[in-house]
């Protein structure tokens, strides 16, 4: 009993004000990770890998020096490491007179100084750094049992390029989006902001993947306290697996088990700038091509960054279309359920009628007809995300055409209910934020229950059940539902409800604590 | 230590003061004062702007202490014990009152069919959850359902304009302007649970030179603005039902509610409405809970959910005895007349005095 105890509560519960700690694993390799740097236990460690690669050969300076080259093939340029290491040691440097003065004591530094060129380059003496190295796909070199090693920046695989993002696509505004390969990203957002305040600190983290991450910020912008407290909760992060920007996602935010995202994702240069540039803080993770920002308040989660390209007048449409597509998919089916069961007398006796006449001969109450149908309409979308593409949309088209017009005339559904459902999936779609269109899709089903027991008495107490948590949340440290409360009045006029013209956005977001709050904006 | 900004010290005062005021206020002013009713809602309510500027003044003096803290340094141990603990059975008592709002007006109007102690339990729930949450949070409820509430009031009253007749509110102070003050009299106690909260709030404001200020402007802020819009509820009640009718409809404005129609589409949204009304009825409820539970903090120097777990037993035992709406009208008038306002008007001037001459005489 006491060990079931034990494991809910380690499930469930973590340490008020801190992150979840994992006590790391070690592991056999580590033991070797400590010893003196040497070529020859590089070797030993990483040899059993097919893929690591060892060039020996000698160097012949003043004394002949055994040297290897170790990377990994696949991960490295293999024309860079010919062209421009192994082959001014081994060939085009033989005879130079600064090779000539070439000892095992000095030729680290006087190979770093005079003899390769190459812009990342430099010199290391620890075991665990060669092997990282290495792995991560740079080329290092060893001499003799020298402890000091060269790490040269080789690094070069396949990666898909940049190209437009699926999940933000726009009409009016740039293409490109981030790929999997960190150091592509890192440029891209370089590209967008010219500025050195701009930072991009490096970090690693997974025991066993290795994985290079870099935290990315506007040092004249950003809150100190936020960006401290981001280095703070990624320090915490002790896990064998770093995949991607999901797992750390979970690792760092304010509250979990809330359905509601409390961390910000883009795919888009031009996003993160933007963001960046209001004070947040970006953490790009090399492998997948999502990018996190924090802090964020949920009012952002419905903004898009076209209402920026945009007139600032179709913005504001724009916005208040989405609200009112967030609004129809989570309450459209309760606010159904609740009107035909308990509160008939809102509708017009005309439409009563015909309701009436619809649900003719179906045999379940509102709340089941309505339950059957977003179970069905949920089912339909994960078979269409999961099956090729093409066959996706055939599904979708046989799930709306065939099952529904099937269902009511089998006198399953009501005619109404169909509409309203598929009223529903549209204007889930309308929620530019995935994460956001899942907590909506999730909080839909009790708000359907409430109103199929209490009616609007039962929807009402959902809504003010889901504020209360709204407004419990926070964003490192940043109210959820700022602006709206605690209540920036500027802010919601600035950039919230509506998209104020650009020579009127004086200001960044007030609800976030920044260095620097004017943005300028004068015309 | 939790602390709330000076704008939602506004919000949430004026939600908590109008409550559940607009419901019944227009049979309460209108019996006393005749058709002339509606004028003295803003007057009534006005009172409570020296009191809560008597609260922050001791405030100013005690920074981080509520009422009962300073009442203990200022009369002593055993009567500051004793204001306490009349502070927590007035608190605790019409909290439980409060939450039997709801319950009845969801049965009278549109939910006949569903047991009362249901519509209880949700919105205990409501409550629950707000104090579990803190007063921060809390606060920031307020600041979102309080402008939802004036403009859900707005419009219920924008949308009765079609059935006004002018000729109810003809004329004007034809009964002189004794009754006037029968009316106001029937208004202060509202703004007396108003100062009661304040008295309980002081240890989570700000205490910034410049925030007092604000504070103190919020006050003013509250009352005019709750005034205001009840004097407009009271205002179109007797213009549509005229004065008879308007003080025998117990809860008037839901009436209004229940004859909306747009454009001979849309009717009787009250059920709408109600889901707003419901949002400043657990606010005031919940109000009256953090103030049971910071008094029994203060007296007896127990905190913690099993307290938390029996004030809500309380209240929803006090809930579950109020038979009807005659007997909520009945029990409610009794706690605001007989002890809410009582206590308020004797404590704070006495205190506030006391606390004065204190300061002057260096005592």
């Amino acid at each position: 009993m006491r060990s079931w105890l034990k494991m809910f509560k380690e499930l469930t519960i973590r340490p008020k004000g801190e992150r979840q700690i994992r006590k790391s694993p070690s592991y056999s390799s580590d033991e070797n990770l400590t010893k003196p740097l040497s070529g020859q236990v590089v070797k030993e460690i990483l040899s059993k890998s097919s893929d690591v690669v060892f060039r020996e050969f000698f160097l012949q300076g003043k004394e002949r020096i055994p040297c290897i080259v170790a990377a990994v093939d696949g991960l490295v340029d293999k024309n860079l490491l010919d062209q421009f290491i192994l082959k001014p040691l081994m060939v085009e440097l033989v005879g130079h007179p600064e090779l000539a003065k070439v000892t095992l004591s000095n030729v680290v530094d006087i190979t770093l100084q005079s003899l390769l060129p190459g812009l990342e380059i430099k010199k290391i003496s620890k075991m665990r750094d060669a092997v990282d190295a290495i792995l991560s796909g740079d080329s290092v070199i060893f001499f003799g049992n020298l402890t000091e090693a060269i790490v040269i920046g080789a690094r070069g695989w396949a990666n898909r390029g940049v190209v437009e993002p699926v999940t933000e696509t726009i009409v009016k505004g740039p293409r490109e989006g981030f790929s999997e390969t960190l150091r592509i990203n890192t440029s891209l957002l370089r590209r967008k902001i010219k500025h050195p305040a701009l930072r991009i600190i490096s970090l690693k983290l997974g025991d066993m993947t290795n994985t290079d991450l870099v935290v990315t910020y506007i040092d004249k912008i950003a809150s100190p306290d936020i960006v401290s407290e981001v280095f703070r909760r990624l320090g915490t992060i002790k896990m064998d697996s770093m995949q991607g920007n999901a797992y750390i996602e979970e690792m760092i935010e304010d509250n979990p088990y809330s359905p509601f995202p409390q961390i910000a994702f883009t795919e888009r240069p031009d996003v993160l700038a933007g963001k960046l540039l209001e004070g947040k803080v970006g953490i790009i993770v090399d492998g997948t091509p999502i990018v996190l920002m924090v802090p964020v308040a949920f009012m952002q989660f419905l903004n898009v960054n076209e209402d920026y390209y945009q007139r600032a007048m179709v913005a504001i449409l724009s916005r208040f279309v989405r609200y009112i597509g967030a609004f129809v998919a989570m309450l459209a089916p309760s606010i159904y359920i609740a009107v035909t069961t308990f509160h008939q007398e809102i509708i017009p006796t005309d439409l009563l009628m015909s309701i009436s006449a619809g649900r003719q001969g179906v045999p379940f109450p509102a709340l089941l007809e309505a339950l059957i149908m977003t179970v069905t309409l949920e089912i339909l979308q994960e078979a269409g995300l999961r099956l090729p593409k093409p066959i996706g949309q055939t599904i979708g088209i046989v799930g709306a055409l065939i099952i529904g017009d099937a269902a009511v005339k089998a006198s399953l559904v009501s005619p109404l209910m169909v509409i309203i459902i598929g009223l529903t999936a549209v204007a889930s779609y309308a929620i530019p934020t995935y994460d956001l269109g899942l907590a909506v899709r999730l909080m839909r089903f009790p708000m359907m229950i409430l109103a199929g027991i209490l009616g609007f008495f039962g929807v009402s107490v959902g809504l003010y059940v889901i504020l209360i948590h709204l407004l419990s949340l926070r964003s490192f440290g940043v109210p959820y539902l700022s602006p709206i409360a605690p209540m920036r009045i500027r802010a919601l006029l600035q950039d919230t409800f509506v998209r104020a013209p650009w020579w009127a956005l004086k200001r960044r977001p007030q609800f976030m604590d920044v260095k620097e709050p004017r943005s300028g904006g004068k015309r | 230590m939790e602390r709330i900004s000076p704008h939602q010290f506004m919000t949430l005062g004026a939600a908590v003061l109008m409550g559940g005021t607009f419901l019944p206020l227009a049979t309460f002013v209108t019996a006393a004062g005749g058709r002339d009713g509606w004028m003295t809602v803003l007057p009534g309510l006005a009172v409570g702007i020296p009191y809560g500027l008597m609260v922050l003044s001791l405030f100013e003096q005690y920074p981080q202490q509520n009422l009962l803290l300073i009442s203990e340094k200022i009369f002593g141990k055993w009567i500051g014990k004793i204001l306490g603990c009349l502070y927590i059975f007035i608190s605790g008592y019409y909290g439980g009152i409060l939450l039997a709002i709801p319950g009845i007006i969801y049965e009278q109007s549109i939910m006949q069919f569903t047991p009362r102690w249901v519509i209880y339990l949700g919105s205990l729930l409501l409550v629950l959850y707000l104090v579990k949450t803190g007063i921060e949070v809390f606060a920031r409820f307020s600041e979102v359902v309080f402008p939802i509430v004036a403009i859900a009031m707005v419009l219920n009253i924008g949308l009765s304009i079609p059935r006004i007749e002018q000729g109810e509110l003809m004329p004007i102070l034809s009964e002189g302007l004794k009754p006037l003050l029968f009316g106001a009299l029937k208004v202060i106690p509202f703004p007396m649970e108003y100062i009661l909260f304040l008295a309980g709030i002081l240890s989570f404001l700000p205490t910034g030179k410049q925030e007092l200020g604000q504070l103190k402007t919020g006050v003013w802020r509250a009352v005019f603005l709750v005034g205001i819009l009840d004097t407009l509820v009271v205002l179109i009640q007797i213009l549509v039902f005229g004065p008879a009718e308007t003080i025998r409809l117990a809860f008037g404005f839901l009436v209004l509610g229940k004859m909306v129609e747009i454009s001979r589409t849309i009717a009787g949204v009250e059920s709408i409405f109600l889901g707003v009304w419901l949002g400043v009825l657990v606010i005031k409820c919940c109000a009256f809970f953090f103030m049971t539970i910071w008094g029994i903090a203060t007296v007896f120097n127990l905190k913690g959910l099993k307290w938390n777990v029996a004030v809500s037993a309380v209240f929803l035992g006090i809930a579950f005895g109020i038979a009807n709406r005659f007997s909520l009208t009945k029990e409610a008038s009794f706690m605001e007349s007989y002890l809410i306002l009582p206590l308020a008007t004797v404590w704070i001037p006495t205190l506030w005095g006391v606390s004065r001459w204190k300061d002057r005489d260096g005592v």
